[in-house]
């Protein structure tokens, strides 16, 4: 899904020059969970902001979904950020003049979907971050944990095939993080390749493998061998669904899953009970979804819409 | 993203500050509604001017002493044989007059006045179309019997007369009575065109009692197109009969009404041009505002970047919201323009000519100054990279 090779990117000002990443190579597979962890200024944000073709290395090559992104011109990183990734921000960047639902329609404007289809998603993409009855608030008439609700909406109502999150939870309180990985993990559940920045090792450990990074490079590469769920014993917003749905996860098979994968992508919170555990199965049991589509990277995820 | 999708995000960051584009188009608004208000009521008063020229008549002329001249005036440069001789050979001359004037103590009935006689020949009547208000006016046959006859202005009899009939009446001129034998009507000149009020007599009557000059001779000629030719023609067989080029001066009101036509044209642009220079201005109010609107969006440009805007999608919404700013600004400044023609008009009592083409002029106007203005703030939008937008506060 991401292929990184020696990704160089250093900062001139002036007379300065900072090197904030340094001979980088990383490997992501398709509905993989990852955390890059590091201190601060061990340069998580300009890996995030290169992975998410907001930004140009100084150096090296990178993959994504396939696709040599280095090189690539200006309209074409436009059309990758519009298609390929979902970037959700610490700071959430909705425009705050708009409702949420016209926020998570942004995206789609510049994908050329038709209008009517495009609040239909919008409302789809909202309801499966459990933000249904608000959509038509402002984002300043939202908490700062709806907000990132919003703003993941937003990040994923493309269908993108990676979604990128610059310390999601930095902004909120516990309670309101765990909320937003809860989100996060369902997604990914559901096939979603999803890489997160974050300064706190909880939030880490909810996901699949921790990248550790200093001075600008890549130091330790662990998987995490049990990764904690998200509000695993209360039910508020699309947990409610989440939360059944993992106790039955074993029960389902391969096969099906992957059927009910692809019908279920579009709208988690819509379907719950079975179906949802069935998803969530394919989801954490590896790839094997995945490897039922003959597209092989999270086919599921994308499946829907395309 | 296609036109209608940019026009619509336009949209929404317009009536996001519906005050600040409001003040930001003020400008527009001003220039266009000066425009075409000013092109109307130019046209209006134009059009005014020239009816009323009309009503006074397209074909006639007058030939009076050319006082740019520096010859001596002799008080005998006109004669009755003038007039007979110039009617006679110039066919398109269909009716002249000699005219004379003077001041002179004019008494009736209920006043005296010291007012202004003029001596004609019944012509006269045919060349001003001149309206009996009751009676006649005086014929050949007075003229030439140079009866004591007289037709006066409506105000005037009603100043000398009062209530009591001046008609069939006697008034006296300089101490000699004359027999009142009409009332001419007063003219309904909307710019309120009318000369002093005078008596009128028969211009051998005339002769008689100041003398036998002659001031001008007052004509018409059979079309608005022979006016000038003819009068040239009668100014020349002038200089002939009295040896004396250049002593004589025509001049018709086909001229007056091209000079007239050409003052309120040339006004039109001059006032035009700084009601254009008022909407040049307010284009420059547009681009600034843009321009700090830009610095201000710098992060909803990098946002939007984000998500997948191509730079083309920037330049464009800007570019459109400043069209669309400029095109609400003609609009509402055409409504104002159109409504403060009318209003002027209406005072003026003068008919509001607003030509579509005009109004369309602005509209197309409004739009160019939005793209000339919007391109500059546009492509300042568009040149941003995503990261260093989303950077910025
Ligand atoms: N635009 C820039 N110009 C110059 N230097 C920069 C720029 N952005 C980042 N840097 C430098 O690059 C290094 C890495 O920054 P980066 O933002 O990636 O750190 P980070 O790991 O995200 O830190 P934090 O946890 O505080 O967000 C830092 O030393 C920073 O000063
Ligand atoms: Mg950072």
């Amino acid at each position: 899904m991401i292929r990184v090779t020696n990704l160089c990117k250093v900062y001139r000002t002036g007379a300065h020059q900072v090197t904030a990443l340094a001979d980088v190579n990383i490997n992501v597979g398709p509905g993989e969970f990852v955390a890059i962890m590091g201190p601060s200024g061990s340069g998580k944000s300009t890996l995030l902001n290169l992975l998410g073709c907001l930004d140009i290395p100084t150096a090296g090559s990178y993959h994504l979904d396939g696709m040599e992104i280095s090189g690539a011109g200006n309209a074409a990183l436009a059309k990758i950020r519009n298609q390929k990734i979902g970037f959700v921000f610490q700071t959430f960047n909705l425009l705050p003049r708009i409702s949420a639902v016209r926020n998570v329609e942004l995206p789609m404007i510049y994908a050329g979907v038709a209008p009517r289809e495009r609040a239909r998603r919008a409302e789809e993409a909202l309801a499966r971050v459990g933000l249904a009855e608000r959509m038509h608030h402002k984002p300043s008439e939202l908490s700062g944990g709806q907000v990132q609700r919003v703003a993941i909406a937003r990040a994923l109502v493309n269908n993108p095939a990676i979604i990128l999150a610059d310390e999601p939870t930095g902004n909120l309180d516990t309670r309101s993080g765990e909320e937003i990985m809860a989100i996060f993990q369902e997604l990914n559940r559901s096939g979603a390749t999803i890489v997160i920045v974050t300064h706190e090792r909880d939030i880490a450990l909810h996901t699949s493998r921790i990248l550790q990074f200093r001075d600008g490079r890549l130091l330790d590469d662990e998987p995490v061998a049990d990764p904690l769920r998200a509000l695993v014993n209360e039910a508020p917003g699309l947990a409610e669904q989440a939360g059944p749905a993992s106790n039955s996860a074993a029960e389902a098979g391969p096969a099906g899953s992957s059927v009910e994968q692809s019908r279920l992508a579009g709208s988690i919170t819509a379907e719950a009970g079975p179906a949802g555990s069935r998803a969530e199965q394919a989801g954490s049991s590896g790839n094997s979804a995945a490897e039922a589509e003959p597209a092989g990277d999270n086919a599921a995820g994308r499946g829907v819409a395309r | 993203m296609n036109l209608l999708e940019s026009i619509r995000v336009a949209l929404e960051g317009i009536m996001v500050s519906k005050l600040r584009s409001f003040l930001t188009t003020l400008g527009i608004v001003i220039g266009i509604a000066a425009v075409i208000a000013v092109v109307a009521i130019g046209q209006g008063g134009r059009a005014v001017l020239m009816s009323e020229l009309e009503k006074i008549g397209t074909n006639i002329f007058a030939i009076y002493i050319n006082w740019r001249s520096d010859k001596p005036v002799t008080g005998r440069e006109f004669n009755l044989n003038d007039v007979a001789v110039i009617k006679d050979s110039i066919p398109d001359i269909t009716h002249l007059s000699p005219s004379s004037q003077t001041m002179g103590d004019v008494r009736g009935t209920k006043d005296k006045k010291y007012s202004q006689i003029t001596g004609v020949s019944s012509d006269y009547s045919y060349i001003r179309k001149i309206n009996m208000k009751e009676g006649r006016f005086f014929t050949d046959e007075d003229d030439a019997g140079k009866r004591r006859v007289a037709v006066l202005d409506e105000d005037l009899a009603v100043q000398m007369f009062g209530r009591s009939q001046a008609l069939g009446n006697k008034i006296t001129l300089e101490n000699t009575p004359f027999l009142v034998v009409g009332i001419i009507a007063k003219g309904d000149s909307a710019l309120g065109f009318s000369e002093n009020p005078s008596v009128y007599i028969p211009i051998q009557a005339w002769q008689v009692m100041f003398g036998e000059h002659i001031g001008m001779i007052e004509g018409s000629a059979s079309a608005r197109e022979k006016v000038d030719e003819a009068m040239g023609q009668a100014v020349k067989l002038l200089e002939r009969r009295h040896h004396d080029p250049g002593k004589y001066a025509g001049q018709s009101m086909e001229q007056e009404m091209q000079t007239a036509n050409r003052i309120t044209g040339v006004m039109t642009i001059v006032i035009g041009t700084i009601a254009g220079i008022s909407l040049f201005v307010g284009g420059i109010g547009v681009m600034n505002i843009m321009l700090v609107s830009v610095t201000e969006r710098t992060r909803e440009i990098g946002i939007r970047m984000a998500l997948g805007a191509r730079r083309r999608d920037i330049l464009v919404q800007f570019l459109i919201e400043a069209v669309v700013l400029c095109l609400l600004g003609g609009l509402i400044g055409t409504a104002l323009g159109i409504g403060g023609a009318y209003l002027i008009a209406r005072i003026a009592k003068w008919p509001p000519l607003v030509s579509w083409w005009t109004a369309l002029l602005a509209f197309v106007f409004s739009a160019a100054i939005g793209v000339v203005f919007g391109i500059l703030p546009a492509n300042k939008a568009a040149r941003l990279n995503p990261i260093e937008a989303l950077r910025r506060e």
